[in-house]
């Protein structure tokens, strides 16, 4: 057993390197930072100092090479644009992104569920029905569009909901929240729709198919021979069973919604880090990349090697097979 | 007493007095410190929190500001400015001699990005507490119109929080605080979410504004920007989108304010001899100056303006706007469109048969890609086969400094405000030493302009350097040095109610905008 853990451990060590090689042999296309950081009137010599200064006349290798150096002693570097430290930034902008994929992903599973259940109740239902057709709308509609036209609505037709930004935070010790605020509140739910309207449905479909599979199943027959309510058949029993299969897909997805959360924090402003990812591409802000990379994929290979483990607790044959 | 008068002018003048005023920028500002990053986000939001000697006024001219006034010393050695008494910077210190003096030796540090303004300087000399004297190597007539945007430092405070020095690769003090002279001070600044500004209690100047707290926010999505001004979240967006214009028009919540910028447009070309070898383009087709001629002909720029930018834009002539201080009044006829003309003289210089390499930014300039694809339309029209490639700055600027191209496009916006600026930087002959021509990327070279820029750059005598300048913009328009299209427009969006100023520098001066 532990021979399989330190080799899957291993394992993932080489998965971030390849990763962080590949990101940055990528950061030489996305352009040169060098004339964002100065202004018209500068002359060759002073780009050239400075591309020397960053380090940017070295081969990509080199770069990546002086990176992990850093990383492994806690540095991410100095970002460009903002010429603060990137961890820090990191840091004041994770508590955005958390709370926002943490409110879209209780909305996706609470509705995803409640609607999975009603349409498979309800199967030919004229709702259920109508439900299954419009979240066909909701899969096929780009997020960037769901967000404007979300924005045109509530913001700018009824002025219901800001149009943008977090509203007033709180800070709690270096974790701004947005959850104590009326504004900060009002503020969560166009973009929390806007980034857990797939998984929802996602989620909703799989309760629904699921659900019709337990529905035809023998104990539901025996449990309506016996005069128990629909109630009771349908979320006691039914429910239940229906939910195995779901938990492993809401887990999977979990990571993509922060991951995936950049297209919703750029059409919303939402100051967390994949508006920060989006802005550091367009000034070609290399440190704010690689970490912000790095962190991603750490979360990934993360993720997957806890399902990896946990599969060999349950599954002896796998510990077998390593 | 008499800014009591004034406070009290301004109460009855304004019944809704104290006002909080949110906007939205595209590009948040790099830095607070005003020597680090030589850019209009960042110069144009700290021109309301730091000052210079002298300021510009509503119409571009040359103001005093932290000077009272100047003179030339002797006959151009420098120029002596007295300072303003009973200033203080917003931390409560006195301003004087001896901040002018540090805030030089600031700008003009080689990690400063604004030394190349204290190029022709070779001294400065502090007189007494509220004189100062700025030496040149030579002869400047137009130095006060070129510091206006260096800002003054206390030099206490600079040196108490070790930012005595900008710092562009790591950041310092002075990139997250800022301590100015000027009407706003910064009360928090969140870099890329929010700063927040409120008055300068101890401003010398007499209030405009009605504004008591201000907050800018960076909104990169221009969908999102025109959705938070329409629903009142942010009362002013720079910029609104071109093709939004003609619909926030109709609508009686919200203005938009249209103005040229500084900026003029144009093509250049790559005319240095065996550049070849660089693999795409540079084929010495843009040597002879019929090519060059050939494609300003072939460009019906009024029909691009009318189309892309919808009749917001102004046909240019030359490399500086007629906004712009020595603008050749004698040579303002821009280019004639003739798509025939262009076919026989695209054919004389042997253009026929050969690709043209044309690169273009399509985050840069308003609708530039656009622009270039009308461009190669056009030009196609008049029997040139044009090959364009759109790219991101980020990748375009290196492109143009490995010279991979043929023809390309150029946004100037002289930060003199002056014609002698696009001609140090896009016309002399490219001189890494003398730090000339630092943007000339094809290579033009003339040996007379080259000679008239140090007479235009000293002279003193304003009809002579007119004379200077006029010939140099018949030189590089008989020559075809550049294809000048346009003057970018300026279009900012505000609720009605805010009374503000457009600059053609682009800039959003606070203490200009009341709110009713």
């Amino acid at each position: 057993m532990l021979s399989f853990i330190v080799k899957r451990v291993g394992q993932s060590v080489l998965v971030l390197l390849i990763t962080g090689l590949v990101a940055f042999s990528m950061f030489t296309f996305v352009g040169d930072p060098i004339d964002n950081m100065l202004g018209q009137e500068r002359t060759i010599e002073d780009v050239e100092r400075l591309r020397e200064q960053l380090g940017l006349d070295k081969p990509f290798v080199v770069q990546y090479y002086r990176f992990l150096e850093q990383a492994v002693q806690g540095n991410f570097g100095v970002s460009y644009r903002q010429g603060r430290p990137v961890a820090e930034i990191l840091l004041e902008r994770a508590p955005a992104t958390l709370e926002l994929a943490a409110v879209s992903g209780i909305f996706a599973i609470l509705m995803g569920i409640a609607l999975g259940v009603f349409t498979a109740i309800r199967r030919n239902g004229f709702a259920a029905n109508l439900i299954m057709s419009a979240s066909l709308i909701g899969v096929s509609l780009p997020t960037f569009l769901i967000g404007i036209l979300l924005i045109y609505l509530f913001s700018v037709e009824l002025g219901w909901l800001p149009s943008f930004g977090r509203g007033d935070t709180v800070d709690l010790g270096g974790w701004t929240t947005g959850f104590l605020t009326a504004s900060g509140l009002k503020a969560l739910i166009l973009p929390s729709i806007t980034l857990g309207l797939y998984q929802m449905t996602l989620i909703m479909r799989l309760v629904r198919s699921e659900m019709l599979e337990v529905l035809r199943q023998d104990y539901i027959r025996f449990a309506k021979a016996r005069g128990l309510s629909d109630r009771v058949i349908n979320f006691r029993h039914a429910l239940k069973n229906t939910m195995v299969p779901v938990i492993t897909v809401i887990g999977l997805q979990l990571g993509s919604i922060i991951a995936f959360a950049i297209i919703t924090e750029t059409v919303f402003q939402w100051p967390g880090v994949g508006l920060l990812f989006i802005n550091a591409i367009q000034f070609v802000d290399i440190p704010v990349m690689a970490a912000y990379l790095m962190l991603i994929s750490v979360m990934f290979v993360a993720i997957n090697l806890l399902v990896d483990i946990l599969y060999a607790f349950i599954d002896p044959r796998l510990r077998v097979a390593a | 007493m008499h800014r009591l008068s004034t406070a009290l002018a301004l109460v009855l003048a304004l019944p809704a007095t104290a006002e909080e005023f949110n906007f939205a920028v595209t590009t948040d500002p790099q830095t607070m410190d005003p020597h680090a990053v030589n850019s209009t986000p960042v110069l144009g939001f700290l021109n309301n929190v730091y000052e210079g000697l002298v300021r510009r006024g509503k119409d571009m001219s040359i103001e005093p500001s932290l000077a009272v006034s100047w003179e030339p010393i002797g006959e151009g050695e420098g120029w002596r400015f007295k300072l303003r008494e009973g200033v203080t910077f917003q931390d409560g210190a006195a301003f004087n001699a001896d901040d002018v003096v540090f805030s030089y030796e600031r700008a003009a540090s080689e990690q400063a990005d604004t030394s190349s303004w204290f190029a022709p300087v070779s001294e400065v000399i502090k007189v007494d507490d509220y004189t100062v004297d700025i030496m040149t190597t030579a002869p400047n007539p137009i130095f006060p119109d070129s510091i206006a945007n260096w800002m003054m430092m206390d030099s206490g405070w600079a040196e108490a929080n070790g930012a005595a020095r900008p710092d562009k690769d790591q950041g310092n003090y002075a990139t997250l605080n800022a301590n100015g002279t000027g009407p706003f001070q910064v009360v928090s600044r969140q870099p890329d979410l929010e700063t927040v500004l409120e008055p300068h209690a101890g401003w010398w100047g007499e209030v405009e504004h009605n504004l008591t707290r201000v907050t800018m926010t960076p909104i990169q999505n221009p969908a999102t920007a025109l959705a938070a001004l329409l629903s009142g979240d942010v009362d002013f967006i720079n910029p609104v989108p071109i093709q939004d214009v003609a619909r926030l028009e109709g609508n009686p919540e919200v203005r938009v304010i249209q103005g040229i910028e500084a900026r003029v447009i144009m093509l250049g070309f790559d005319q240095q001899e065996g550049s070849a070898e660089s693999g795409q383009g540079g084929a010495d087709m843009f040597l002879d100056p019929r090519a060059r001629e050939a494609v300003a002909k072939a460009i019906n720029v009024p029909a691009i303006l009318q189309t892309i930018m919808r009749g917001n834009a102004e046909v240019a002539s030359q490399m500086v706007s007629p906004a712009m201080r020595g603008f050749s009044e004698a040579n303002a006829a821009p280019y004639v469109y003739d798509a025939e003309a262009a076919r026989s003289l695209a054919e004389e210089a042997g253009l026929a048969g050969q690709t043209i390499a044309f690169k273009c930014p399509n985050d840069r300039y308003l609708n530039d890609e656009a622009v270039c694809q009308a461009v190669t339309s056009m030009l196609a029209q008049a029997g040139m086969d044009v090959s364009l490639d759109a790219m991101p700055v980020s990748n375009y600027w290196p492109e143009l400094r490995a010279d991979n191209f043929d023809m390309y496009l150029l946004g100037w916006s002289p930060g003199t405000f002056d014609a002698e600026h696009p001609i140090r930087f896009l016309a002399a002959t490219q001189d890494d030493e003398a730090k000339l021509g630092s943007w000339n990327f094809g290579g033009y070279s003339n040996a007379r302009v080259d000679e008239l820029l140090p007479m235009i750059q000293s002279e003193i005598d304003d009809t002579a350097r007119q004379a200077m300048l006029d010939e140099t913009a018949k030189i590089l328009q008989d020559e075809v040095a550049y294809v000048p299209l346009y003057v970018q427009p300026l279009v900012w969006g505000a609720r009605s109610g805010v009374e503000l100023t457009q600059r053609p520098d682009d800039f959003f001066i606070l203490r200009w905008v009341t709110v009713n």
